[in-house]
């Protein structure tokens, strides 16, 4: 059973849609990627997703419970957490509050789960009672993805994570996103920068004009014409 | 008791008063994030119903007004508090859900404007621009006050409910939910995203503030004595605001020196001064623009107020819950974030 399932999603804005029957899984323990020209419609499926916009035909499943028309505020509890792609902390919380916050839907002990999360974002650790506004743009990021790793989430879905950052910050986070997976997690990533997408993902799915255009593994993607697939150029598989 | 005391202690009464409803406003914009432009509404329903419901009935005095059921103190400060927080479930419902930040800010002063005018013109309810008067004193009965005498207790009485709402206030800050109004202040969306009610959460910092609002209302009308429909004007929003920002936004001391600079000092205390020859009411006029002024250069130069939000600490037996069953990364080793990246410092790096 995928961790994630989305079945012929359509969505949008009003009664525009941006994104059109598009289908994707997401699989225990596994990376997919999203990736696709601006505007192909990959924030809008994950926001989708969570509950921010709705589907107006199709189904999101979380496992085996279905959240489709699920109030987004309680989505996060069932397993499905979402970290936005800028300004995703509360800068003027510290590093730990914005922890407890992320741990308020948890069910477990809050405390342990947060000094658990801490014992592996290090520099976190050490900046627990610093406001999260002071981080770097990098370590807010992680904060985010360490934050939404408080509800102990079955599937995490990441709106480029590292967007903007230098190439050594986005190695530090793409390796704790491969982490985060090898725990059993599915992670779900929108990103921009094709070739980190295709090195870290098991799978990657192509948008292009609000379309799930290409998808398959990202050993089998990074064969393809991606210039010409970016462009709609090629045909979809 | 010389007059020298009398304003002393009428000066304490405001300050106590002041800092009530600064708490009250501070809860909803300093933690939550809500510009509530129509805070005095709610100040002068809490007030209203307070003086009304305290009063004898309204037959044979002169007066219209609702209620009129003799409710002894304390019990009418409540009556005025949860009657103010009615009032803020309305208003929640009706602009809160729907509107975030500019939209809503421009929406309240419009409620602020609507309560304004049917306080002042209704005179089946509210008794229209006469408003109340001979408001009962307070334990004046009780203990055998007279009105020189009253003004020093009710003071000190003022700043005792101050202290026990303050120890309140502190208790709903430092706890989960105050941390969850300050994480909805910084990012509703991001909130929202994390599993967070938003709307909930506003709404029960409304209901708060509002209660704050209503009961420091309701202890201005009985310091008075009356209630009068110009003292709630819109504008008085904003010498609350004026409060909270020169005194520090989200500090529950901040509030109370905001209290004691702005409106003690600057707005009342100049009242008792003696007239300019040649210019009366000219040092009102003044001390009014000084706090504009005075907002103004706080805004500019120090925004986080003289005395600045601190960073809390919730208590640890908030958090436990129970035991987690899942283990994750434990098999993982741990990976510093600073690899090649810098370290993090106060005001360090960015990105």
């Amino acid at each position: 059973m995928p961790a994630l399932l989305a079945e012929n999603v359509t969505a949008g804005y009003g009664r525009t849609p941006i994104i059109n029957d598009i289908s994707l899984s997401v699989e225990q323990g596994t990376v997919t990627t999203i990736i696709g020209p601006n505007g192909a419609g990959k924030s809008t499926f994950a926001k989708t997703l969570v509950g921010i916009l709705r589907a107006s035909t199709g189904r999101i499943m979380v496992e085996d419970l279905d959240i489709t028309r699920m109030p987004g505020h309680l989505i996060p509890r069932n397993g499905l957490v979402y970290v936005p792609q800028n300004d995703n902390v509360f800068k003027s919380l510290t590093v730990r509050e914005n922890l407890e916050v992320g741990g308020f839907a948890a069910k477990g002990d809050t405390v342990a789960r947060m000094e658990e999360i801490l014992s592996v974002f290090t520099d976190l650790n050490k900046a627990r009672e610093k406001r999260a506004g002071f981080l770097s743009g990098g370590q807010q990021n992680l904060l985010a993805i360490a934050r939404a790793l408080m509800v102990e989430p079955k599937v995490i879905v990441l709106d480029e994570p590292t967007a903007g950052l230098s190439p050594a910050y986005t190695d530090v986070v793409w390796n704790q996103i491969e982490r985060i997976a090898k725990t059993g997690t599915g992670v779900l990533v929108v990103e921009q920068n094709v070739e980190r997408a295709l090195k870290h993902a098991d799978f990657v799915h192509i948008f292009v004009a609000g379309s799930n255009h290409v998808h398959g593994l990202a050993s089998e993607i990074a064969s393809l014409d991606l210039p010409a697939i970016f462009l709609g150029r090629a045909e979809a598989k | 008791m010389s007059a020298f005391w009398y304003y002393v202690f009428t000066l304490v009464f405001v300050m106590f008063d002041y800092f009530i409803l600064a708490m009250g406003l501070n809860i909803q914009y300093g933690e939550t994030g809500i510009l509530n432009f129509a805070y005095i509404g709610f100040v002068a329903l809490g007030a209203y119903v307070t003086g009304a419901s305290s009063m004898p009935s309204s037959a044979g005095t002169g007066q219209q007004y609702i209620m009129g059921w003799s409710v002894p103190f304390p019990f009418n400060l409540v009556l005025g508090g949860a009657a103010a927080s009615l009032l803020a479930v309305f208003v929640a419902v009706v602009a809160l859900r729907r509107l975030r930040t500019d939209y809503l800010a421009v929406v309240l002063i419009s409620f602020s404007l609507v309560f304004y005018d049917i306080t002042n013109n209704y005179v089946p309810l509210f008794n229209g621009a006469d408003g109340l008067y001979n408001v009962p004193e307070p334990l004046a009965g009780l203990f055998k006050l007279t009105t020189n005498s009253f003004v020093p207790v009710f003071a000190i009485v003022t700043g005792l409910i101050a202290l026990i709402m303050w120890w309140a206030m502190s208790r709903i800050t430092n706890s989960p939910l105050g941390r969850t109004f300050r994480a909805i202040r910084d990012d509703d969306g991001v909130a929202a995203a994390l599993g967070k009610g938003v709307f909930r959460y506003q709404l029960t910092s409304m209901l708060i503030g509002a209660f704050y609002a209503g009961v420091g209302g309701g202890l201005l009308v009985q310091f008075g004595g009356s209630f009068n429909t110009t003292s709630w004007l819109p504008a008085e929003t904003f010498v609350v605001f004026a409060v909270i920002i020169v005194g520090g936004v989200g500090n529950n001391i901040g509030l109370l020196v905001g209290s004691l600079l702005v409106e003690t000092l600057l707005i009342h205390l100049p009242a008792f001064l003696p007239d300019i020859p040649g210019h009366p009411g000219l040092i009102q006029y003044i001390d009014t623009m000084v706090v504009g002024v005075l907002l103004w250069v706080m805004l500019w130069f120090r925004p986080q107020g003289v005395v600045p939000e601190r960073t809390r600490k919730t208590p640890l037996s908030l958090l436990q819950g129970l035991k987690s069953d899942r283990v994750v990364n434990s098999e993982v080793p741990a990976m510093s974030m600073s690899d090649g990246a810098g370290v993090i410092e106060e005001g360090g790096v960015r990105d």
